[in-house]
């Protein structure tokens, strides 16, 4: 059964200026399916319409044709939600709070239970590494701490489907090393993980299968058995598949 | 209800870790010199002339707060795009609406209480002792209420802080005038200069359905006037909260 599935998806954005109307495709008949209990990869270059194809998902944006479904539900769904943990590309925490009433705020909001929730705050700050930095403000956090924050909150209510989006981007090697072992326990415990992102070794090392993403569209997917193995299988395939879209030339030497 | 709460709380904490009580700290210098002012009045000449001023600042500078914390109050965490990580748990929009609103609102009636603490502290030191303070201040919240509801909504319809701010200055001056609006309607020859005249009129909050001065005066401040005017004032802030809903469920992010 599947966790996710988008069908024929299209999503264009419309702008209107002084009367001019722009029309901007950001995803073209997008089919994608992620199995419960795996490990999926998104892959592209900026722009390719991984962040629209997650925002799609957890119902921030609606697609212009097609279908979207999570957990055998049609999307948007409010309800569904209490069934997802998803982390942004950034950490768009409010700031004015402490890291435990960040916390507190997302378990409420992902319905935890009141009693007991104190408890399951103060265990998932552990998990993360914040205990000791609880009750300081998110606005003295670091960047590599608000990212630990942001994944608590993800994780607070033991969603079913991880969606985690650009999750390595800007991170050291040793958060980095640290994401990934995450998403290995995720998975050990059975969630469903999908994440978007543009490292290529990052990908190859946690995930079952991948999609490569082009100019909206799903170029080519590919299964760990296909590039385990064999290195450079990947990359191979992904430079073979994407094309550039943000108007960027190729560095000329 | 539990995510109107958990936003509610959330909103509170933010707005009284971002300093809006210091709305009470300027009243305190209002009332220093007020005193000043008058300390060359008889004591029952005094004592009426600070009752005024105070009630009349804690009505203006609660409308100022009021004011200038909603226009932001949705549009500051689209930018932040923290709204996007509250948006993503299941929380129905109307929901968090309503309690960025009520908690906001909150913030400022704690403010204004303080505020009455103060005044009620000086009047008993000059010796007033007349009733009604109650109620002069529960009209006083009402229409900061309605401001601050009229504010949320034009936030949202004109997605620019500066330009809600300004409008909901322009419906403030309205508000004032609904009656005399309504009487220039009435003799308008024109069918469509009538229409939108009343448009404006009904649009704004009409403030003279508040006005304890005039109730308390004219001795109509009874149970059934204070009951009538705090419907009007819930009808009010319901009918733009409705209005400001249905636009924030059409927004993507």
């Amino acid at each position: 059964m599947n966790a996710l599935s988008l069908r024929g998806v299209r999503k264009v954005y419309r702008r209107s200026h002084l009367g001019r109307v722009t029309e901007t495709v950001g995803l073209d008949a997008l089919d994608v399916e992620v199995r419960r209990g795996e490990v999926f990869g998104l892959l592209g270059l900026n722009g390719s319409g991984k962040t629209t194809t997650i925002k799609l998902v957890m119902g921030l944006h609606l697609p212009t044709d097609g279908a979207v479904e999570v957990l055998g539900r049609p999307v948007p769904d409010v309800e569904v939600l209490a069934r997802i943990g998803y982390t942004p590309e950034s950490a768009y925490l409010n700031r004015a709070l402490t890291g435990r009433e960040n916390l507190r705020l997302f378990a409420a909001l992902s319905r935890v239970p009141a009693r007991g929730r104190e408890t399951r705050v103060a265990e998932m700050l552990e998990r993360v590494g914040l205990s000791r930095a609880m009750d300081k403000r998110l606005s003295e956090y670091s960047k590599g701490m608000l990212q630990r924050a942001s994944l608590a909150q993800a994780l607070i209510h033991d969603p079913e489907l991880v969606i985690l989006d650009e999750p390595v981007t800007g991170l050291d090697p040793l958060a980095i090393k640290e994401v990934r072992t995450l998403i290995l326990w995720l998975k050990e415990r059975g969630k469903t993980v999908l994440f978007s992102s543009h490292d290529i070794s990052e990908v190859e090392r946690v995930c079952d299968r991948i999609g490569i993403l082009s100019a909206g569209r799903l170029a080519k997917t590919m299964t760990q058995d296909e590039w385990r193995g064999r290195p450079d299988a990947l990359e191979d395939a992904f430079a073979a598949s994407v094309a550039r879209t943000d108007g960027v030339g190729e560095i000329k030497l | 209800m539990g995510a109107i709460l958990a936003v509610f709380d959330y909103t509170l904490r933010e707005h009284v870790r971002r300093r809006a009580w210091l709305s009470t700290a300027l009243f305190g210098l209002v009332l220093i010199a007020g005193g000043l002012v008058t300390s060359v009045l008889a004591a029952d000449q005094r004592a009426r002339m600070m009752l005024d001023l105070g009630l009349a600042a804690i009505e203006a500078i609660g409308l100022v707060t009021a004011v200038f914390l909603t226009v932001g109050l949705v549009l500051s965490e689209i930018e932040s795009r923290a709204v996007f990580l509250i948006l993503t748990h299941p929380v129905p929009r109307w929901q968090y609406l309503f309690g960025r609103w009520l908690g906001t609102l909150a913030a400022v009636a704690l403010g204004m209480a303080g505020m009455a603490l103060l005044h009620l502290a000086l009047l008993a030191a000059l010796g007033w002792s007349a009733g009604g303070y109650g109620l002069a201040w529960s009209c006083s919240l009402g229409s900061v209420a309605m401001m601050s509801a009229l504010s949320l909504l034009l936030s949202l319809a004109l997605t620019s802080e500066a330009a809600a701010m300004a409008f909901a200055g322009f419906f403030w001056l309205l508000g004032h005038f609904t009656a005399e609006m309504s009487f220039v309607a009435d003799r308008s020859g024109s069918p469509f200069l009538r229409g939108l005249i009343l448009v404006f009129a009904r649009a704004a909050p009409d403030f003279a359905r508040l006005d304890y001065r005039d109730a308390l005066h004219g001795g109509a401040a009874g149970g059934a006037w204070a009951a009538w005017a705090a419907v009007y004032a819930l009808a009010y802030c319901a009918a733009c909260l409705a209005l400001a809903v249905q636009l924030f469920e059409q927004k993507e992010f």
